[in-house]
């Protein structure tokens, strides 16, 4: 099916007229209806709607509604409402085949495939290449393939991401430079009365640790909280269903697989300065 | 010595923590400048996009050009439209998918552009297509074309060769009939995206490849007014109610409710976020300062500096942390900049010449006035804490602590 006609009749939703119900309407074909579009039309399951591939009208034909679908996401259609129908394909190629063209010779854009074993799908890609030459297929996983929009973003986000680290353990170095120097007195006198540097260096790792730890966990509550906000603010914004903020278990350990040690590296490193001086020096007023 | 030196002062003292502070503030001010020339990069980049050429008026099936839809009788329409007052010229754009043959392996699918010129007006005939040539001339002839540098590179042709060209104007079924064509050019497409590939021509040598079955739609009807944009349009729509004819404003406008709101809303969430992490960050950096400094302060009221004048201090020890990181994060976020949009511009179907991240004057006002609120904002705390400071009770904690 080429992709200009299903464009042409979503574009033509608007052209929808419900009909009159009748006896004969359990005798009309079905289609399904995007909620949007039925938000808008007012339509229900039951509804009678005549559709058509031009603005004219000619070659219409009566449906009935068969029920209210919700579209699936697509972030590359952010900020359109889905207006669409969904026809049975025997029933689009009627309306679309052109006049002279024998009923089965028409051609479609795509086939999906179901494996019985989806572990199958790329021999079976390879298979298809192989025997079908002039068809692609390929495993649904790399449809979009490496420059598809999820994948761009993605490294996107990632490319932000690492620069709000990299600001962030600045800021981190600098406060912990502060607070280390704050106890530069009390490090001084533990110098003084014995304890080796590697035990008071211990002892502010696992202090920075603790303090790298709750601050993370903060964080990720603060991200859980605010995950279920952004999301229903962008699904209001944008009429979708599209899921824009997920804090999964991935992510979650990655947050503090990166901010746990980079915490305690932070106190650390700004404690070894301190640490290389004499207790004495440290001590003193 | 005034409150700014003596705050330079302070900050050298310190200066593994200043030059940290510093840098935390490039960072995010880069971030920052970054978000702020996101938010209408796209915007910018798209109406420069549609500008280049002079054409300010298109004329399309579709409620957006490029939406797949065509205009019937094309040429008719383009002459009807050609004879409005307010009208320069009329350029007629018919798009065919085609092939390129190898000597071996998979011939090459690329984009055929078809263009004709309508116009009753000496100077309008003389426009040419929304290409620009690189190399050699524009086609004039049914036997010529350009092509792109993808093109030229990737079968090492240069104006004067021949290729053999295979194109489908009607249905991608058809059996296509094998044309060869001079390159006279090579051009650059404005709209061509970065993976795929673009051939242009007159709508003659379009016809030529498709072996004469072009039909009589067009992609997009682009026409230059005598200087009202918006009066063409509207003569166009009321000469064409079956048609879309909106201004270059118009058609950015209308990506900019659709397309574009993606990146505008992560824009503000981030530059929101990104300020706020400032402000915090400086705001606990002077506050830490400023306590380890209270036996300091507390000795200058002492010694007859007044309380204005140690707000003062402070302030100025946050503009200038804020101010040389502000700086430094100019140069910052245009390097980054220009990563993130080479980032996004791997998304499918974005034009080469398009960009994410457009730098404006006004952007970088925002981002100074921004910058400005986050000193003053970070500071408000320290300042409250010096000024409030009882002098005697410190200087005693001092000296018994």
């Amino acid at each position: 099916m080429k992709r200009g006609t299903v464009i042409r009749l979503i574009a033509l939703i608007g052209w929808l007229l419900p009909a009159t119900a009748g006896a004969q309407d359990t005798q009309l074909p079905t289609v399904l209806v995007s909620r949007q579009l039925a938000e808008s039309e007012r339509l229900t399951v039951g509804s009678v709607v005549r559709l058509a591939t031009d603005a004219s009208g000619t070659r219409s034909q009566e449906f009935r509604v068969g029920g209210i679908y919700e579209p699936t996401p697509d972030p590359s259609r952010l900020g359109q409402v889905p207006r669409a129908v969904r026809l049975h394909l025997p029933d689009l190629l009627d309306m679309t085949r052109p006049v002279g063209i024998p009923a089965g010779a028409e051609y479609i854009s795509s086939v999906n495939v179901a494996l019985v074993n989806p572990d199958d799908a790329h021999q079976f890609a390879r298979d298809v290449d192989a025997r079908l030459p002039g068809v692609v297929a390929l495993p649904s996983g790399e449809a979009a393939g490496s420059a598809g929009p999820f994948r761009v973003l993605e490294r996107f986000h990632l490319a932000i991401a690492i620069v709000t680290i990299v600001a962030a353990t600045v800021f981190l170095l600098a406060l912990t430079i502060m607070l280390v120097d704050e106890r530069r007195e009390t490090v001084g006198v533990l110098r003084l009365i014995g304890l080796p540097v590697r035990r008071i260096l211990a002892q502010i790792l696992l202090e920075g640790l603790m303090v790298a730890g709750v601050g993370a966990i903060f964080g990720l509550v603060l991200a859980v909280l605010s995950e279920q906000l952004i999301n229903q603010f962008f699904q209001w914004r944008y009429d979708t269903a599209l899921v824009f903020v997920r804090v999964t278990r991935d992510v979650a350990l990655t947050c503090v697989t990166i901010a746990v040690p980079l915490g305690a590296s932070a106190t650390v490193v700004a404690s070894w300065a301190l640490l290389r001086r004499g207790g004495l020096r440290l001590a003193r007023r | 010595m005034t409150a700014l030196g003596f705050a330079w002062r302070s900050l050298v003292r310190q200066p593994a923590r200043a030059a940290l502070g510093v840098l935390g503030v490039a960072a995010v001010g880069a971030l920052l400048l970054d978000m702020l020339m996101l938010s209408r990069g796209l915007i910018v980049s798209m109406q420069d996009l549609l500008d280049r050429g002079g054409w300010d008026v298109r004329v399309s099936a579709g409620d957006l050009p490029g939406s797949g839809l065509r205009v019937p009788h094309a040429l008719e329409t383009a002459e009807a439209i050609s004879t409005l007052p307010s009208v320069q010229a009329v350029l007629v754009i018919r798009s065919a998918s085609a092939q390129i043959d190898r000597a071996s392996g998979l011939p090459l699918r690329t984009a055929f552009q078809g263009v004709a010129t309508r116009s009753t007006d000496p100077a309008g005939a003389r426009l040419r297509a929304p290409w620009t040539i690189l190399r050699g001339r524009d086609a004039d002839a049914s036997d010529e074309l350009v092509i792109d540098e993808r093109i030229a590179s990737e079968f090492m042709l240069e104006p004067g060769s021949t290729i053999t060209l295979r194109a489908s104007c009607v249905a991608d079924l058809e059996a296509l009939p094998a044309t060869r064509l001079t390159v006279v050019g090579v051009a650059e497409f404005p709209f061509q995206t970065t993976n795929e590939s673009t051939a242009g021509g007159t709508l003659d040598a379009l016809k030529t490849a498709c072996g004469g079955n072009v039909g009589h739609d067009a992609d997009l009807i682009l026409v230059r007014s005598k200087g009202d944009a918006d009066g063409t349009a509207a003569a166009i729509r009321a000469q064409h109610p079956d048609v879309r004819a909106a201004t270059n404003t118009e058609v950015v406008g209308r990506l900019q409710q659709t397309g574009f709101t993606y990146f505008r809303q992560i824009s503000s969430v981030l530059t929101t976020v990104t300020v706020s992490f400032a402000v915090l960050l400086i705001a606990v950096l002077l506050t830490v300062s400023v306590n380890q400094r209270l036996g300091e302060v507390a000795a200058l009221r002492a010694l007859g500096f007044s309380r204005l004048r140690v707000v003062k201090d402070v302030l100025s020890e946050s503009a200038l942390i804020v101010g040389i990181g502000g700086l430094l994060s100019l140069p910052l976020g245009l390097l980054l900049a220009a990563g993130l949009d080479r980032i996004l511009k791997g998304m499918p179907g974005i034009p080469v010449a398009l960009h994410f991240f457009v730098f404006e004057t006004g952007a970088l006002a925002v981002h100074l006035a921004l910058l400005v609120a986050t000193a003053i904002i970070a500071a408000l705390y320290p300042m409250r804490i010096v000024s409030t400071l009882p002098i005697a009770a410190t200087l005693r904690d001092e000296v018994i602590g």
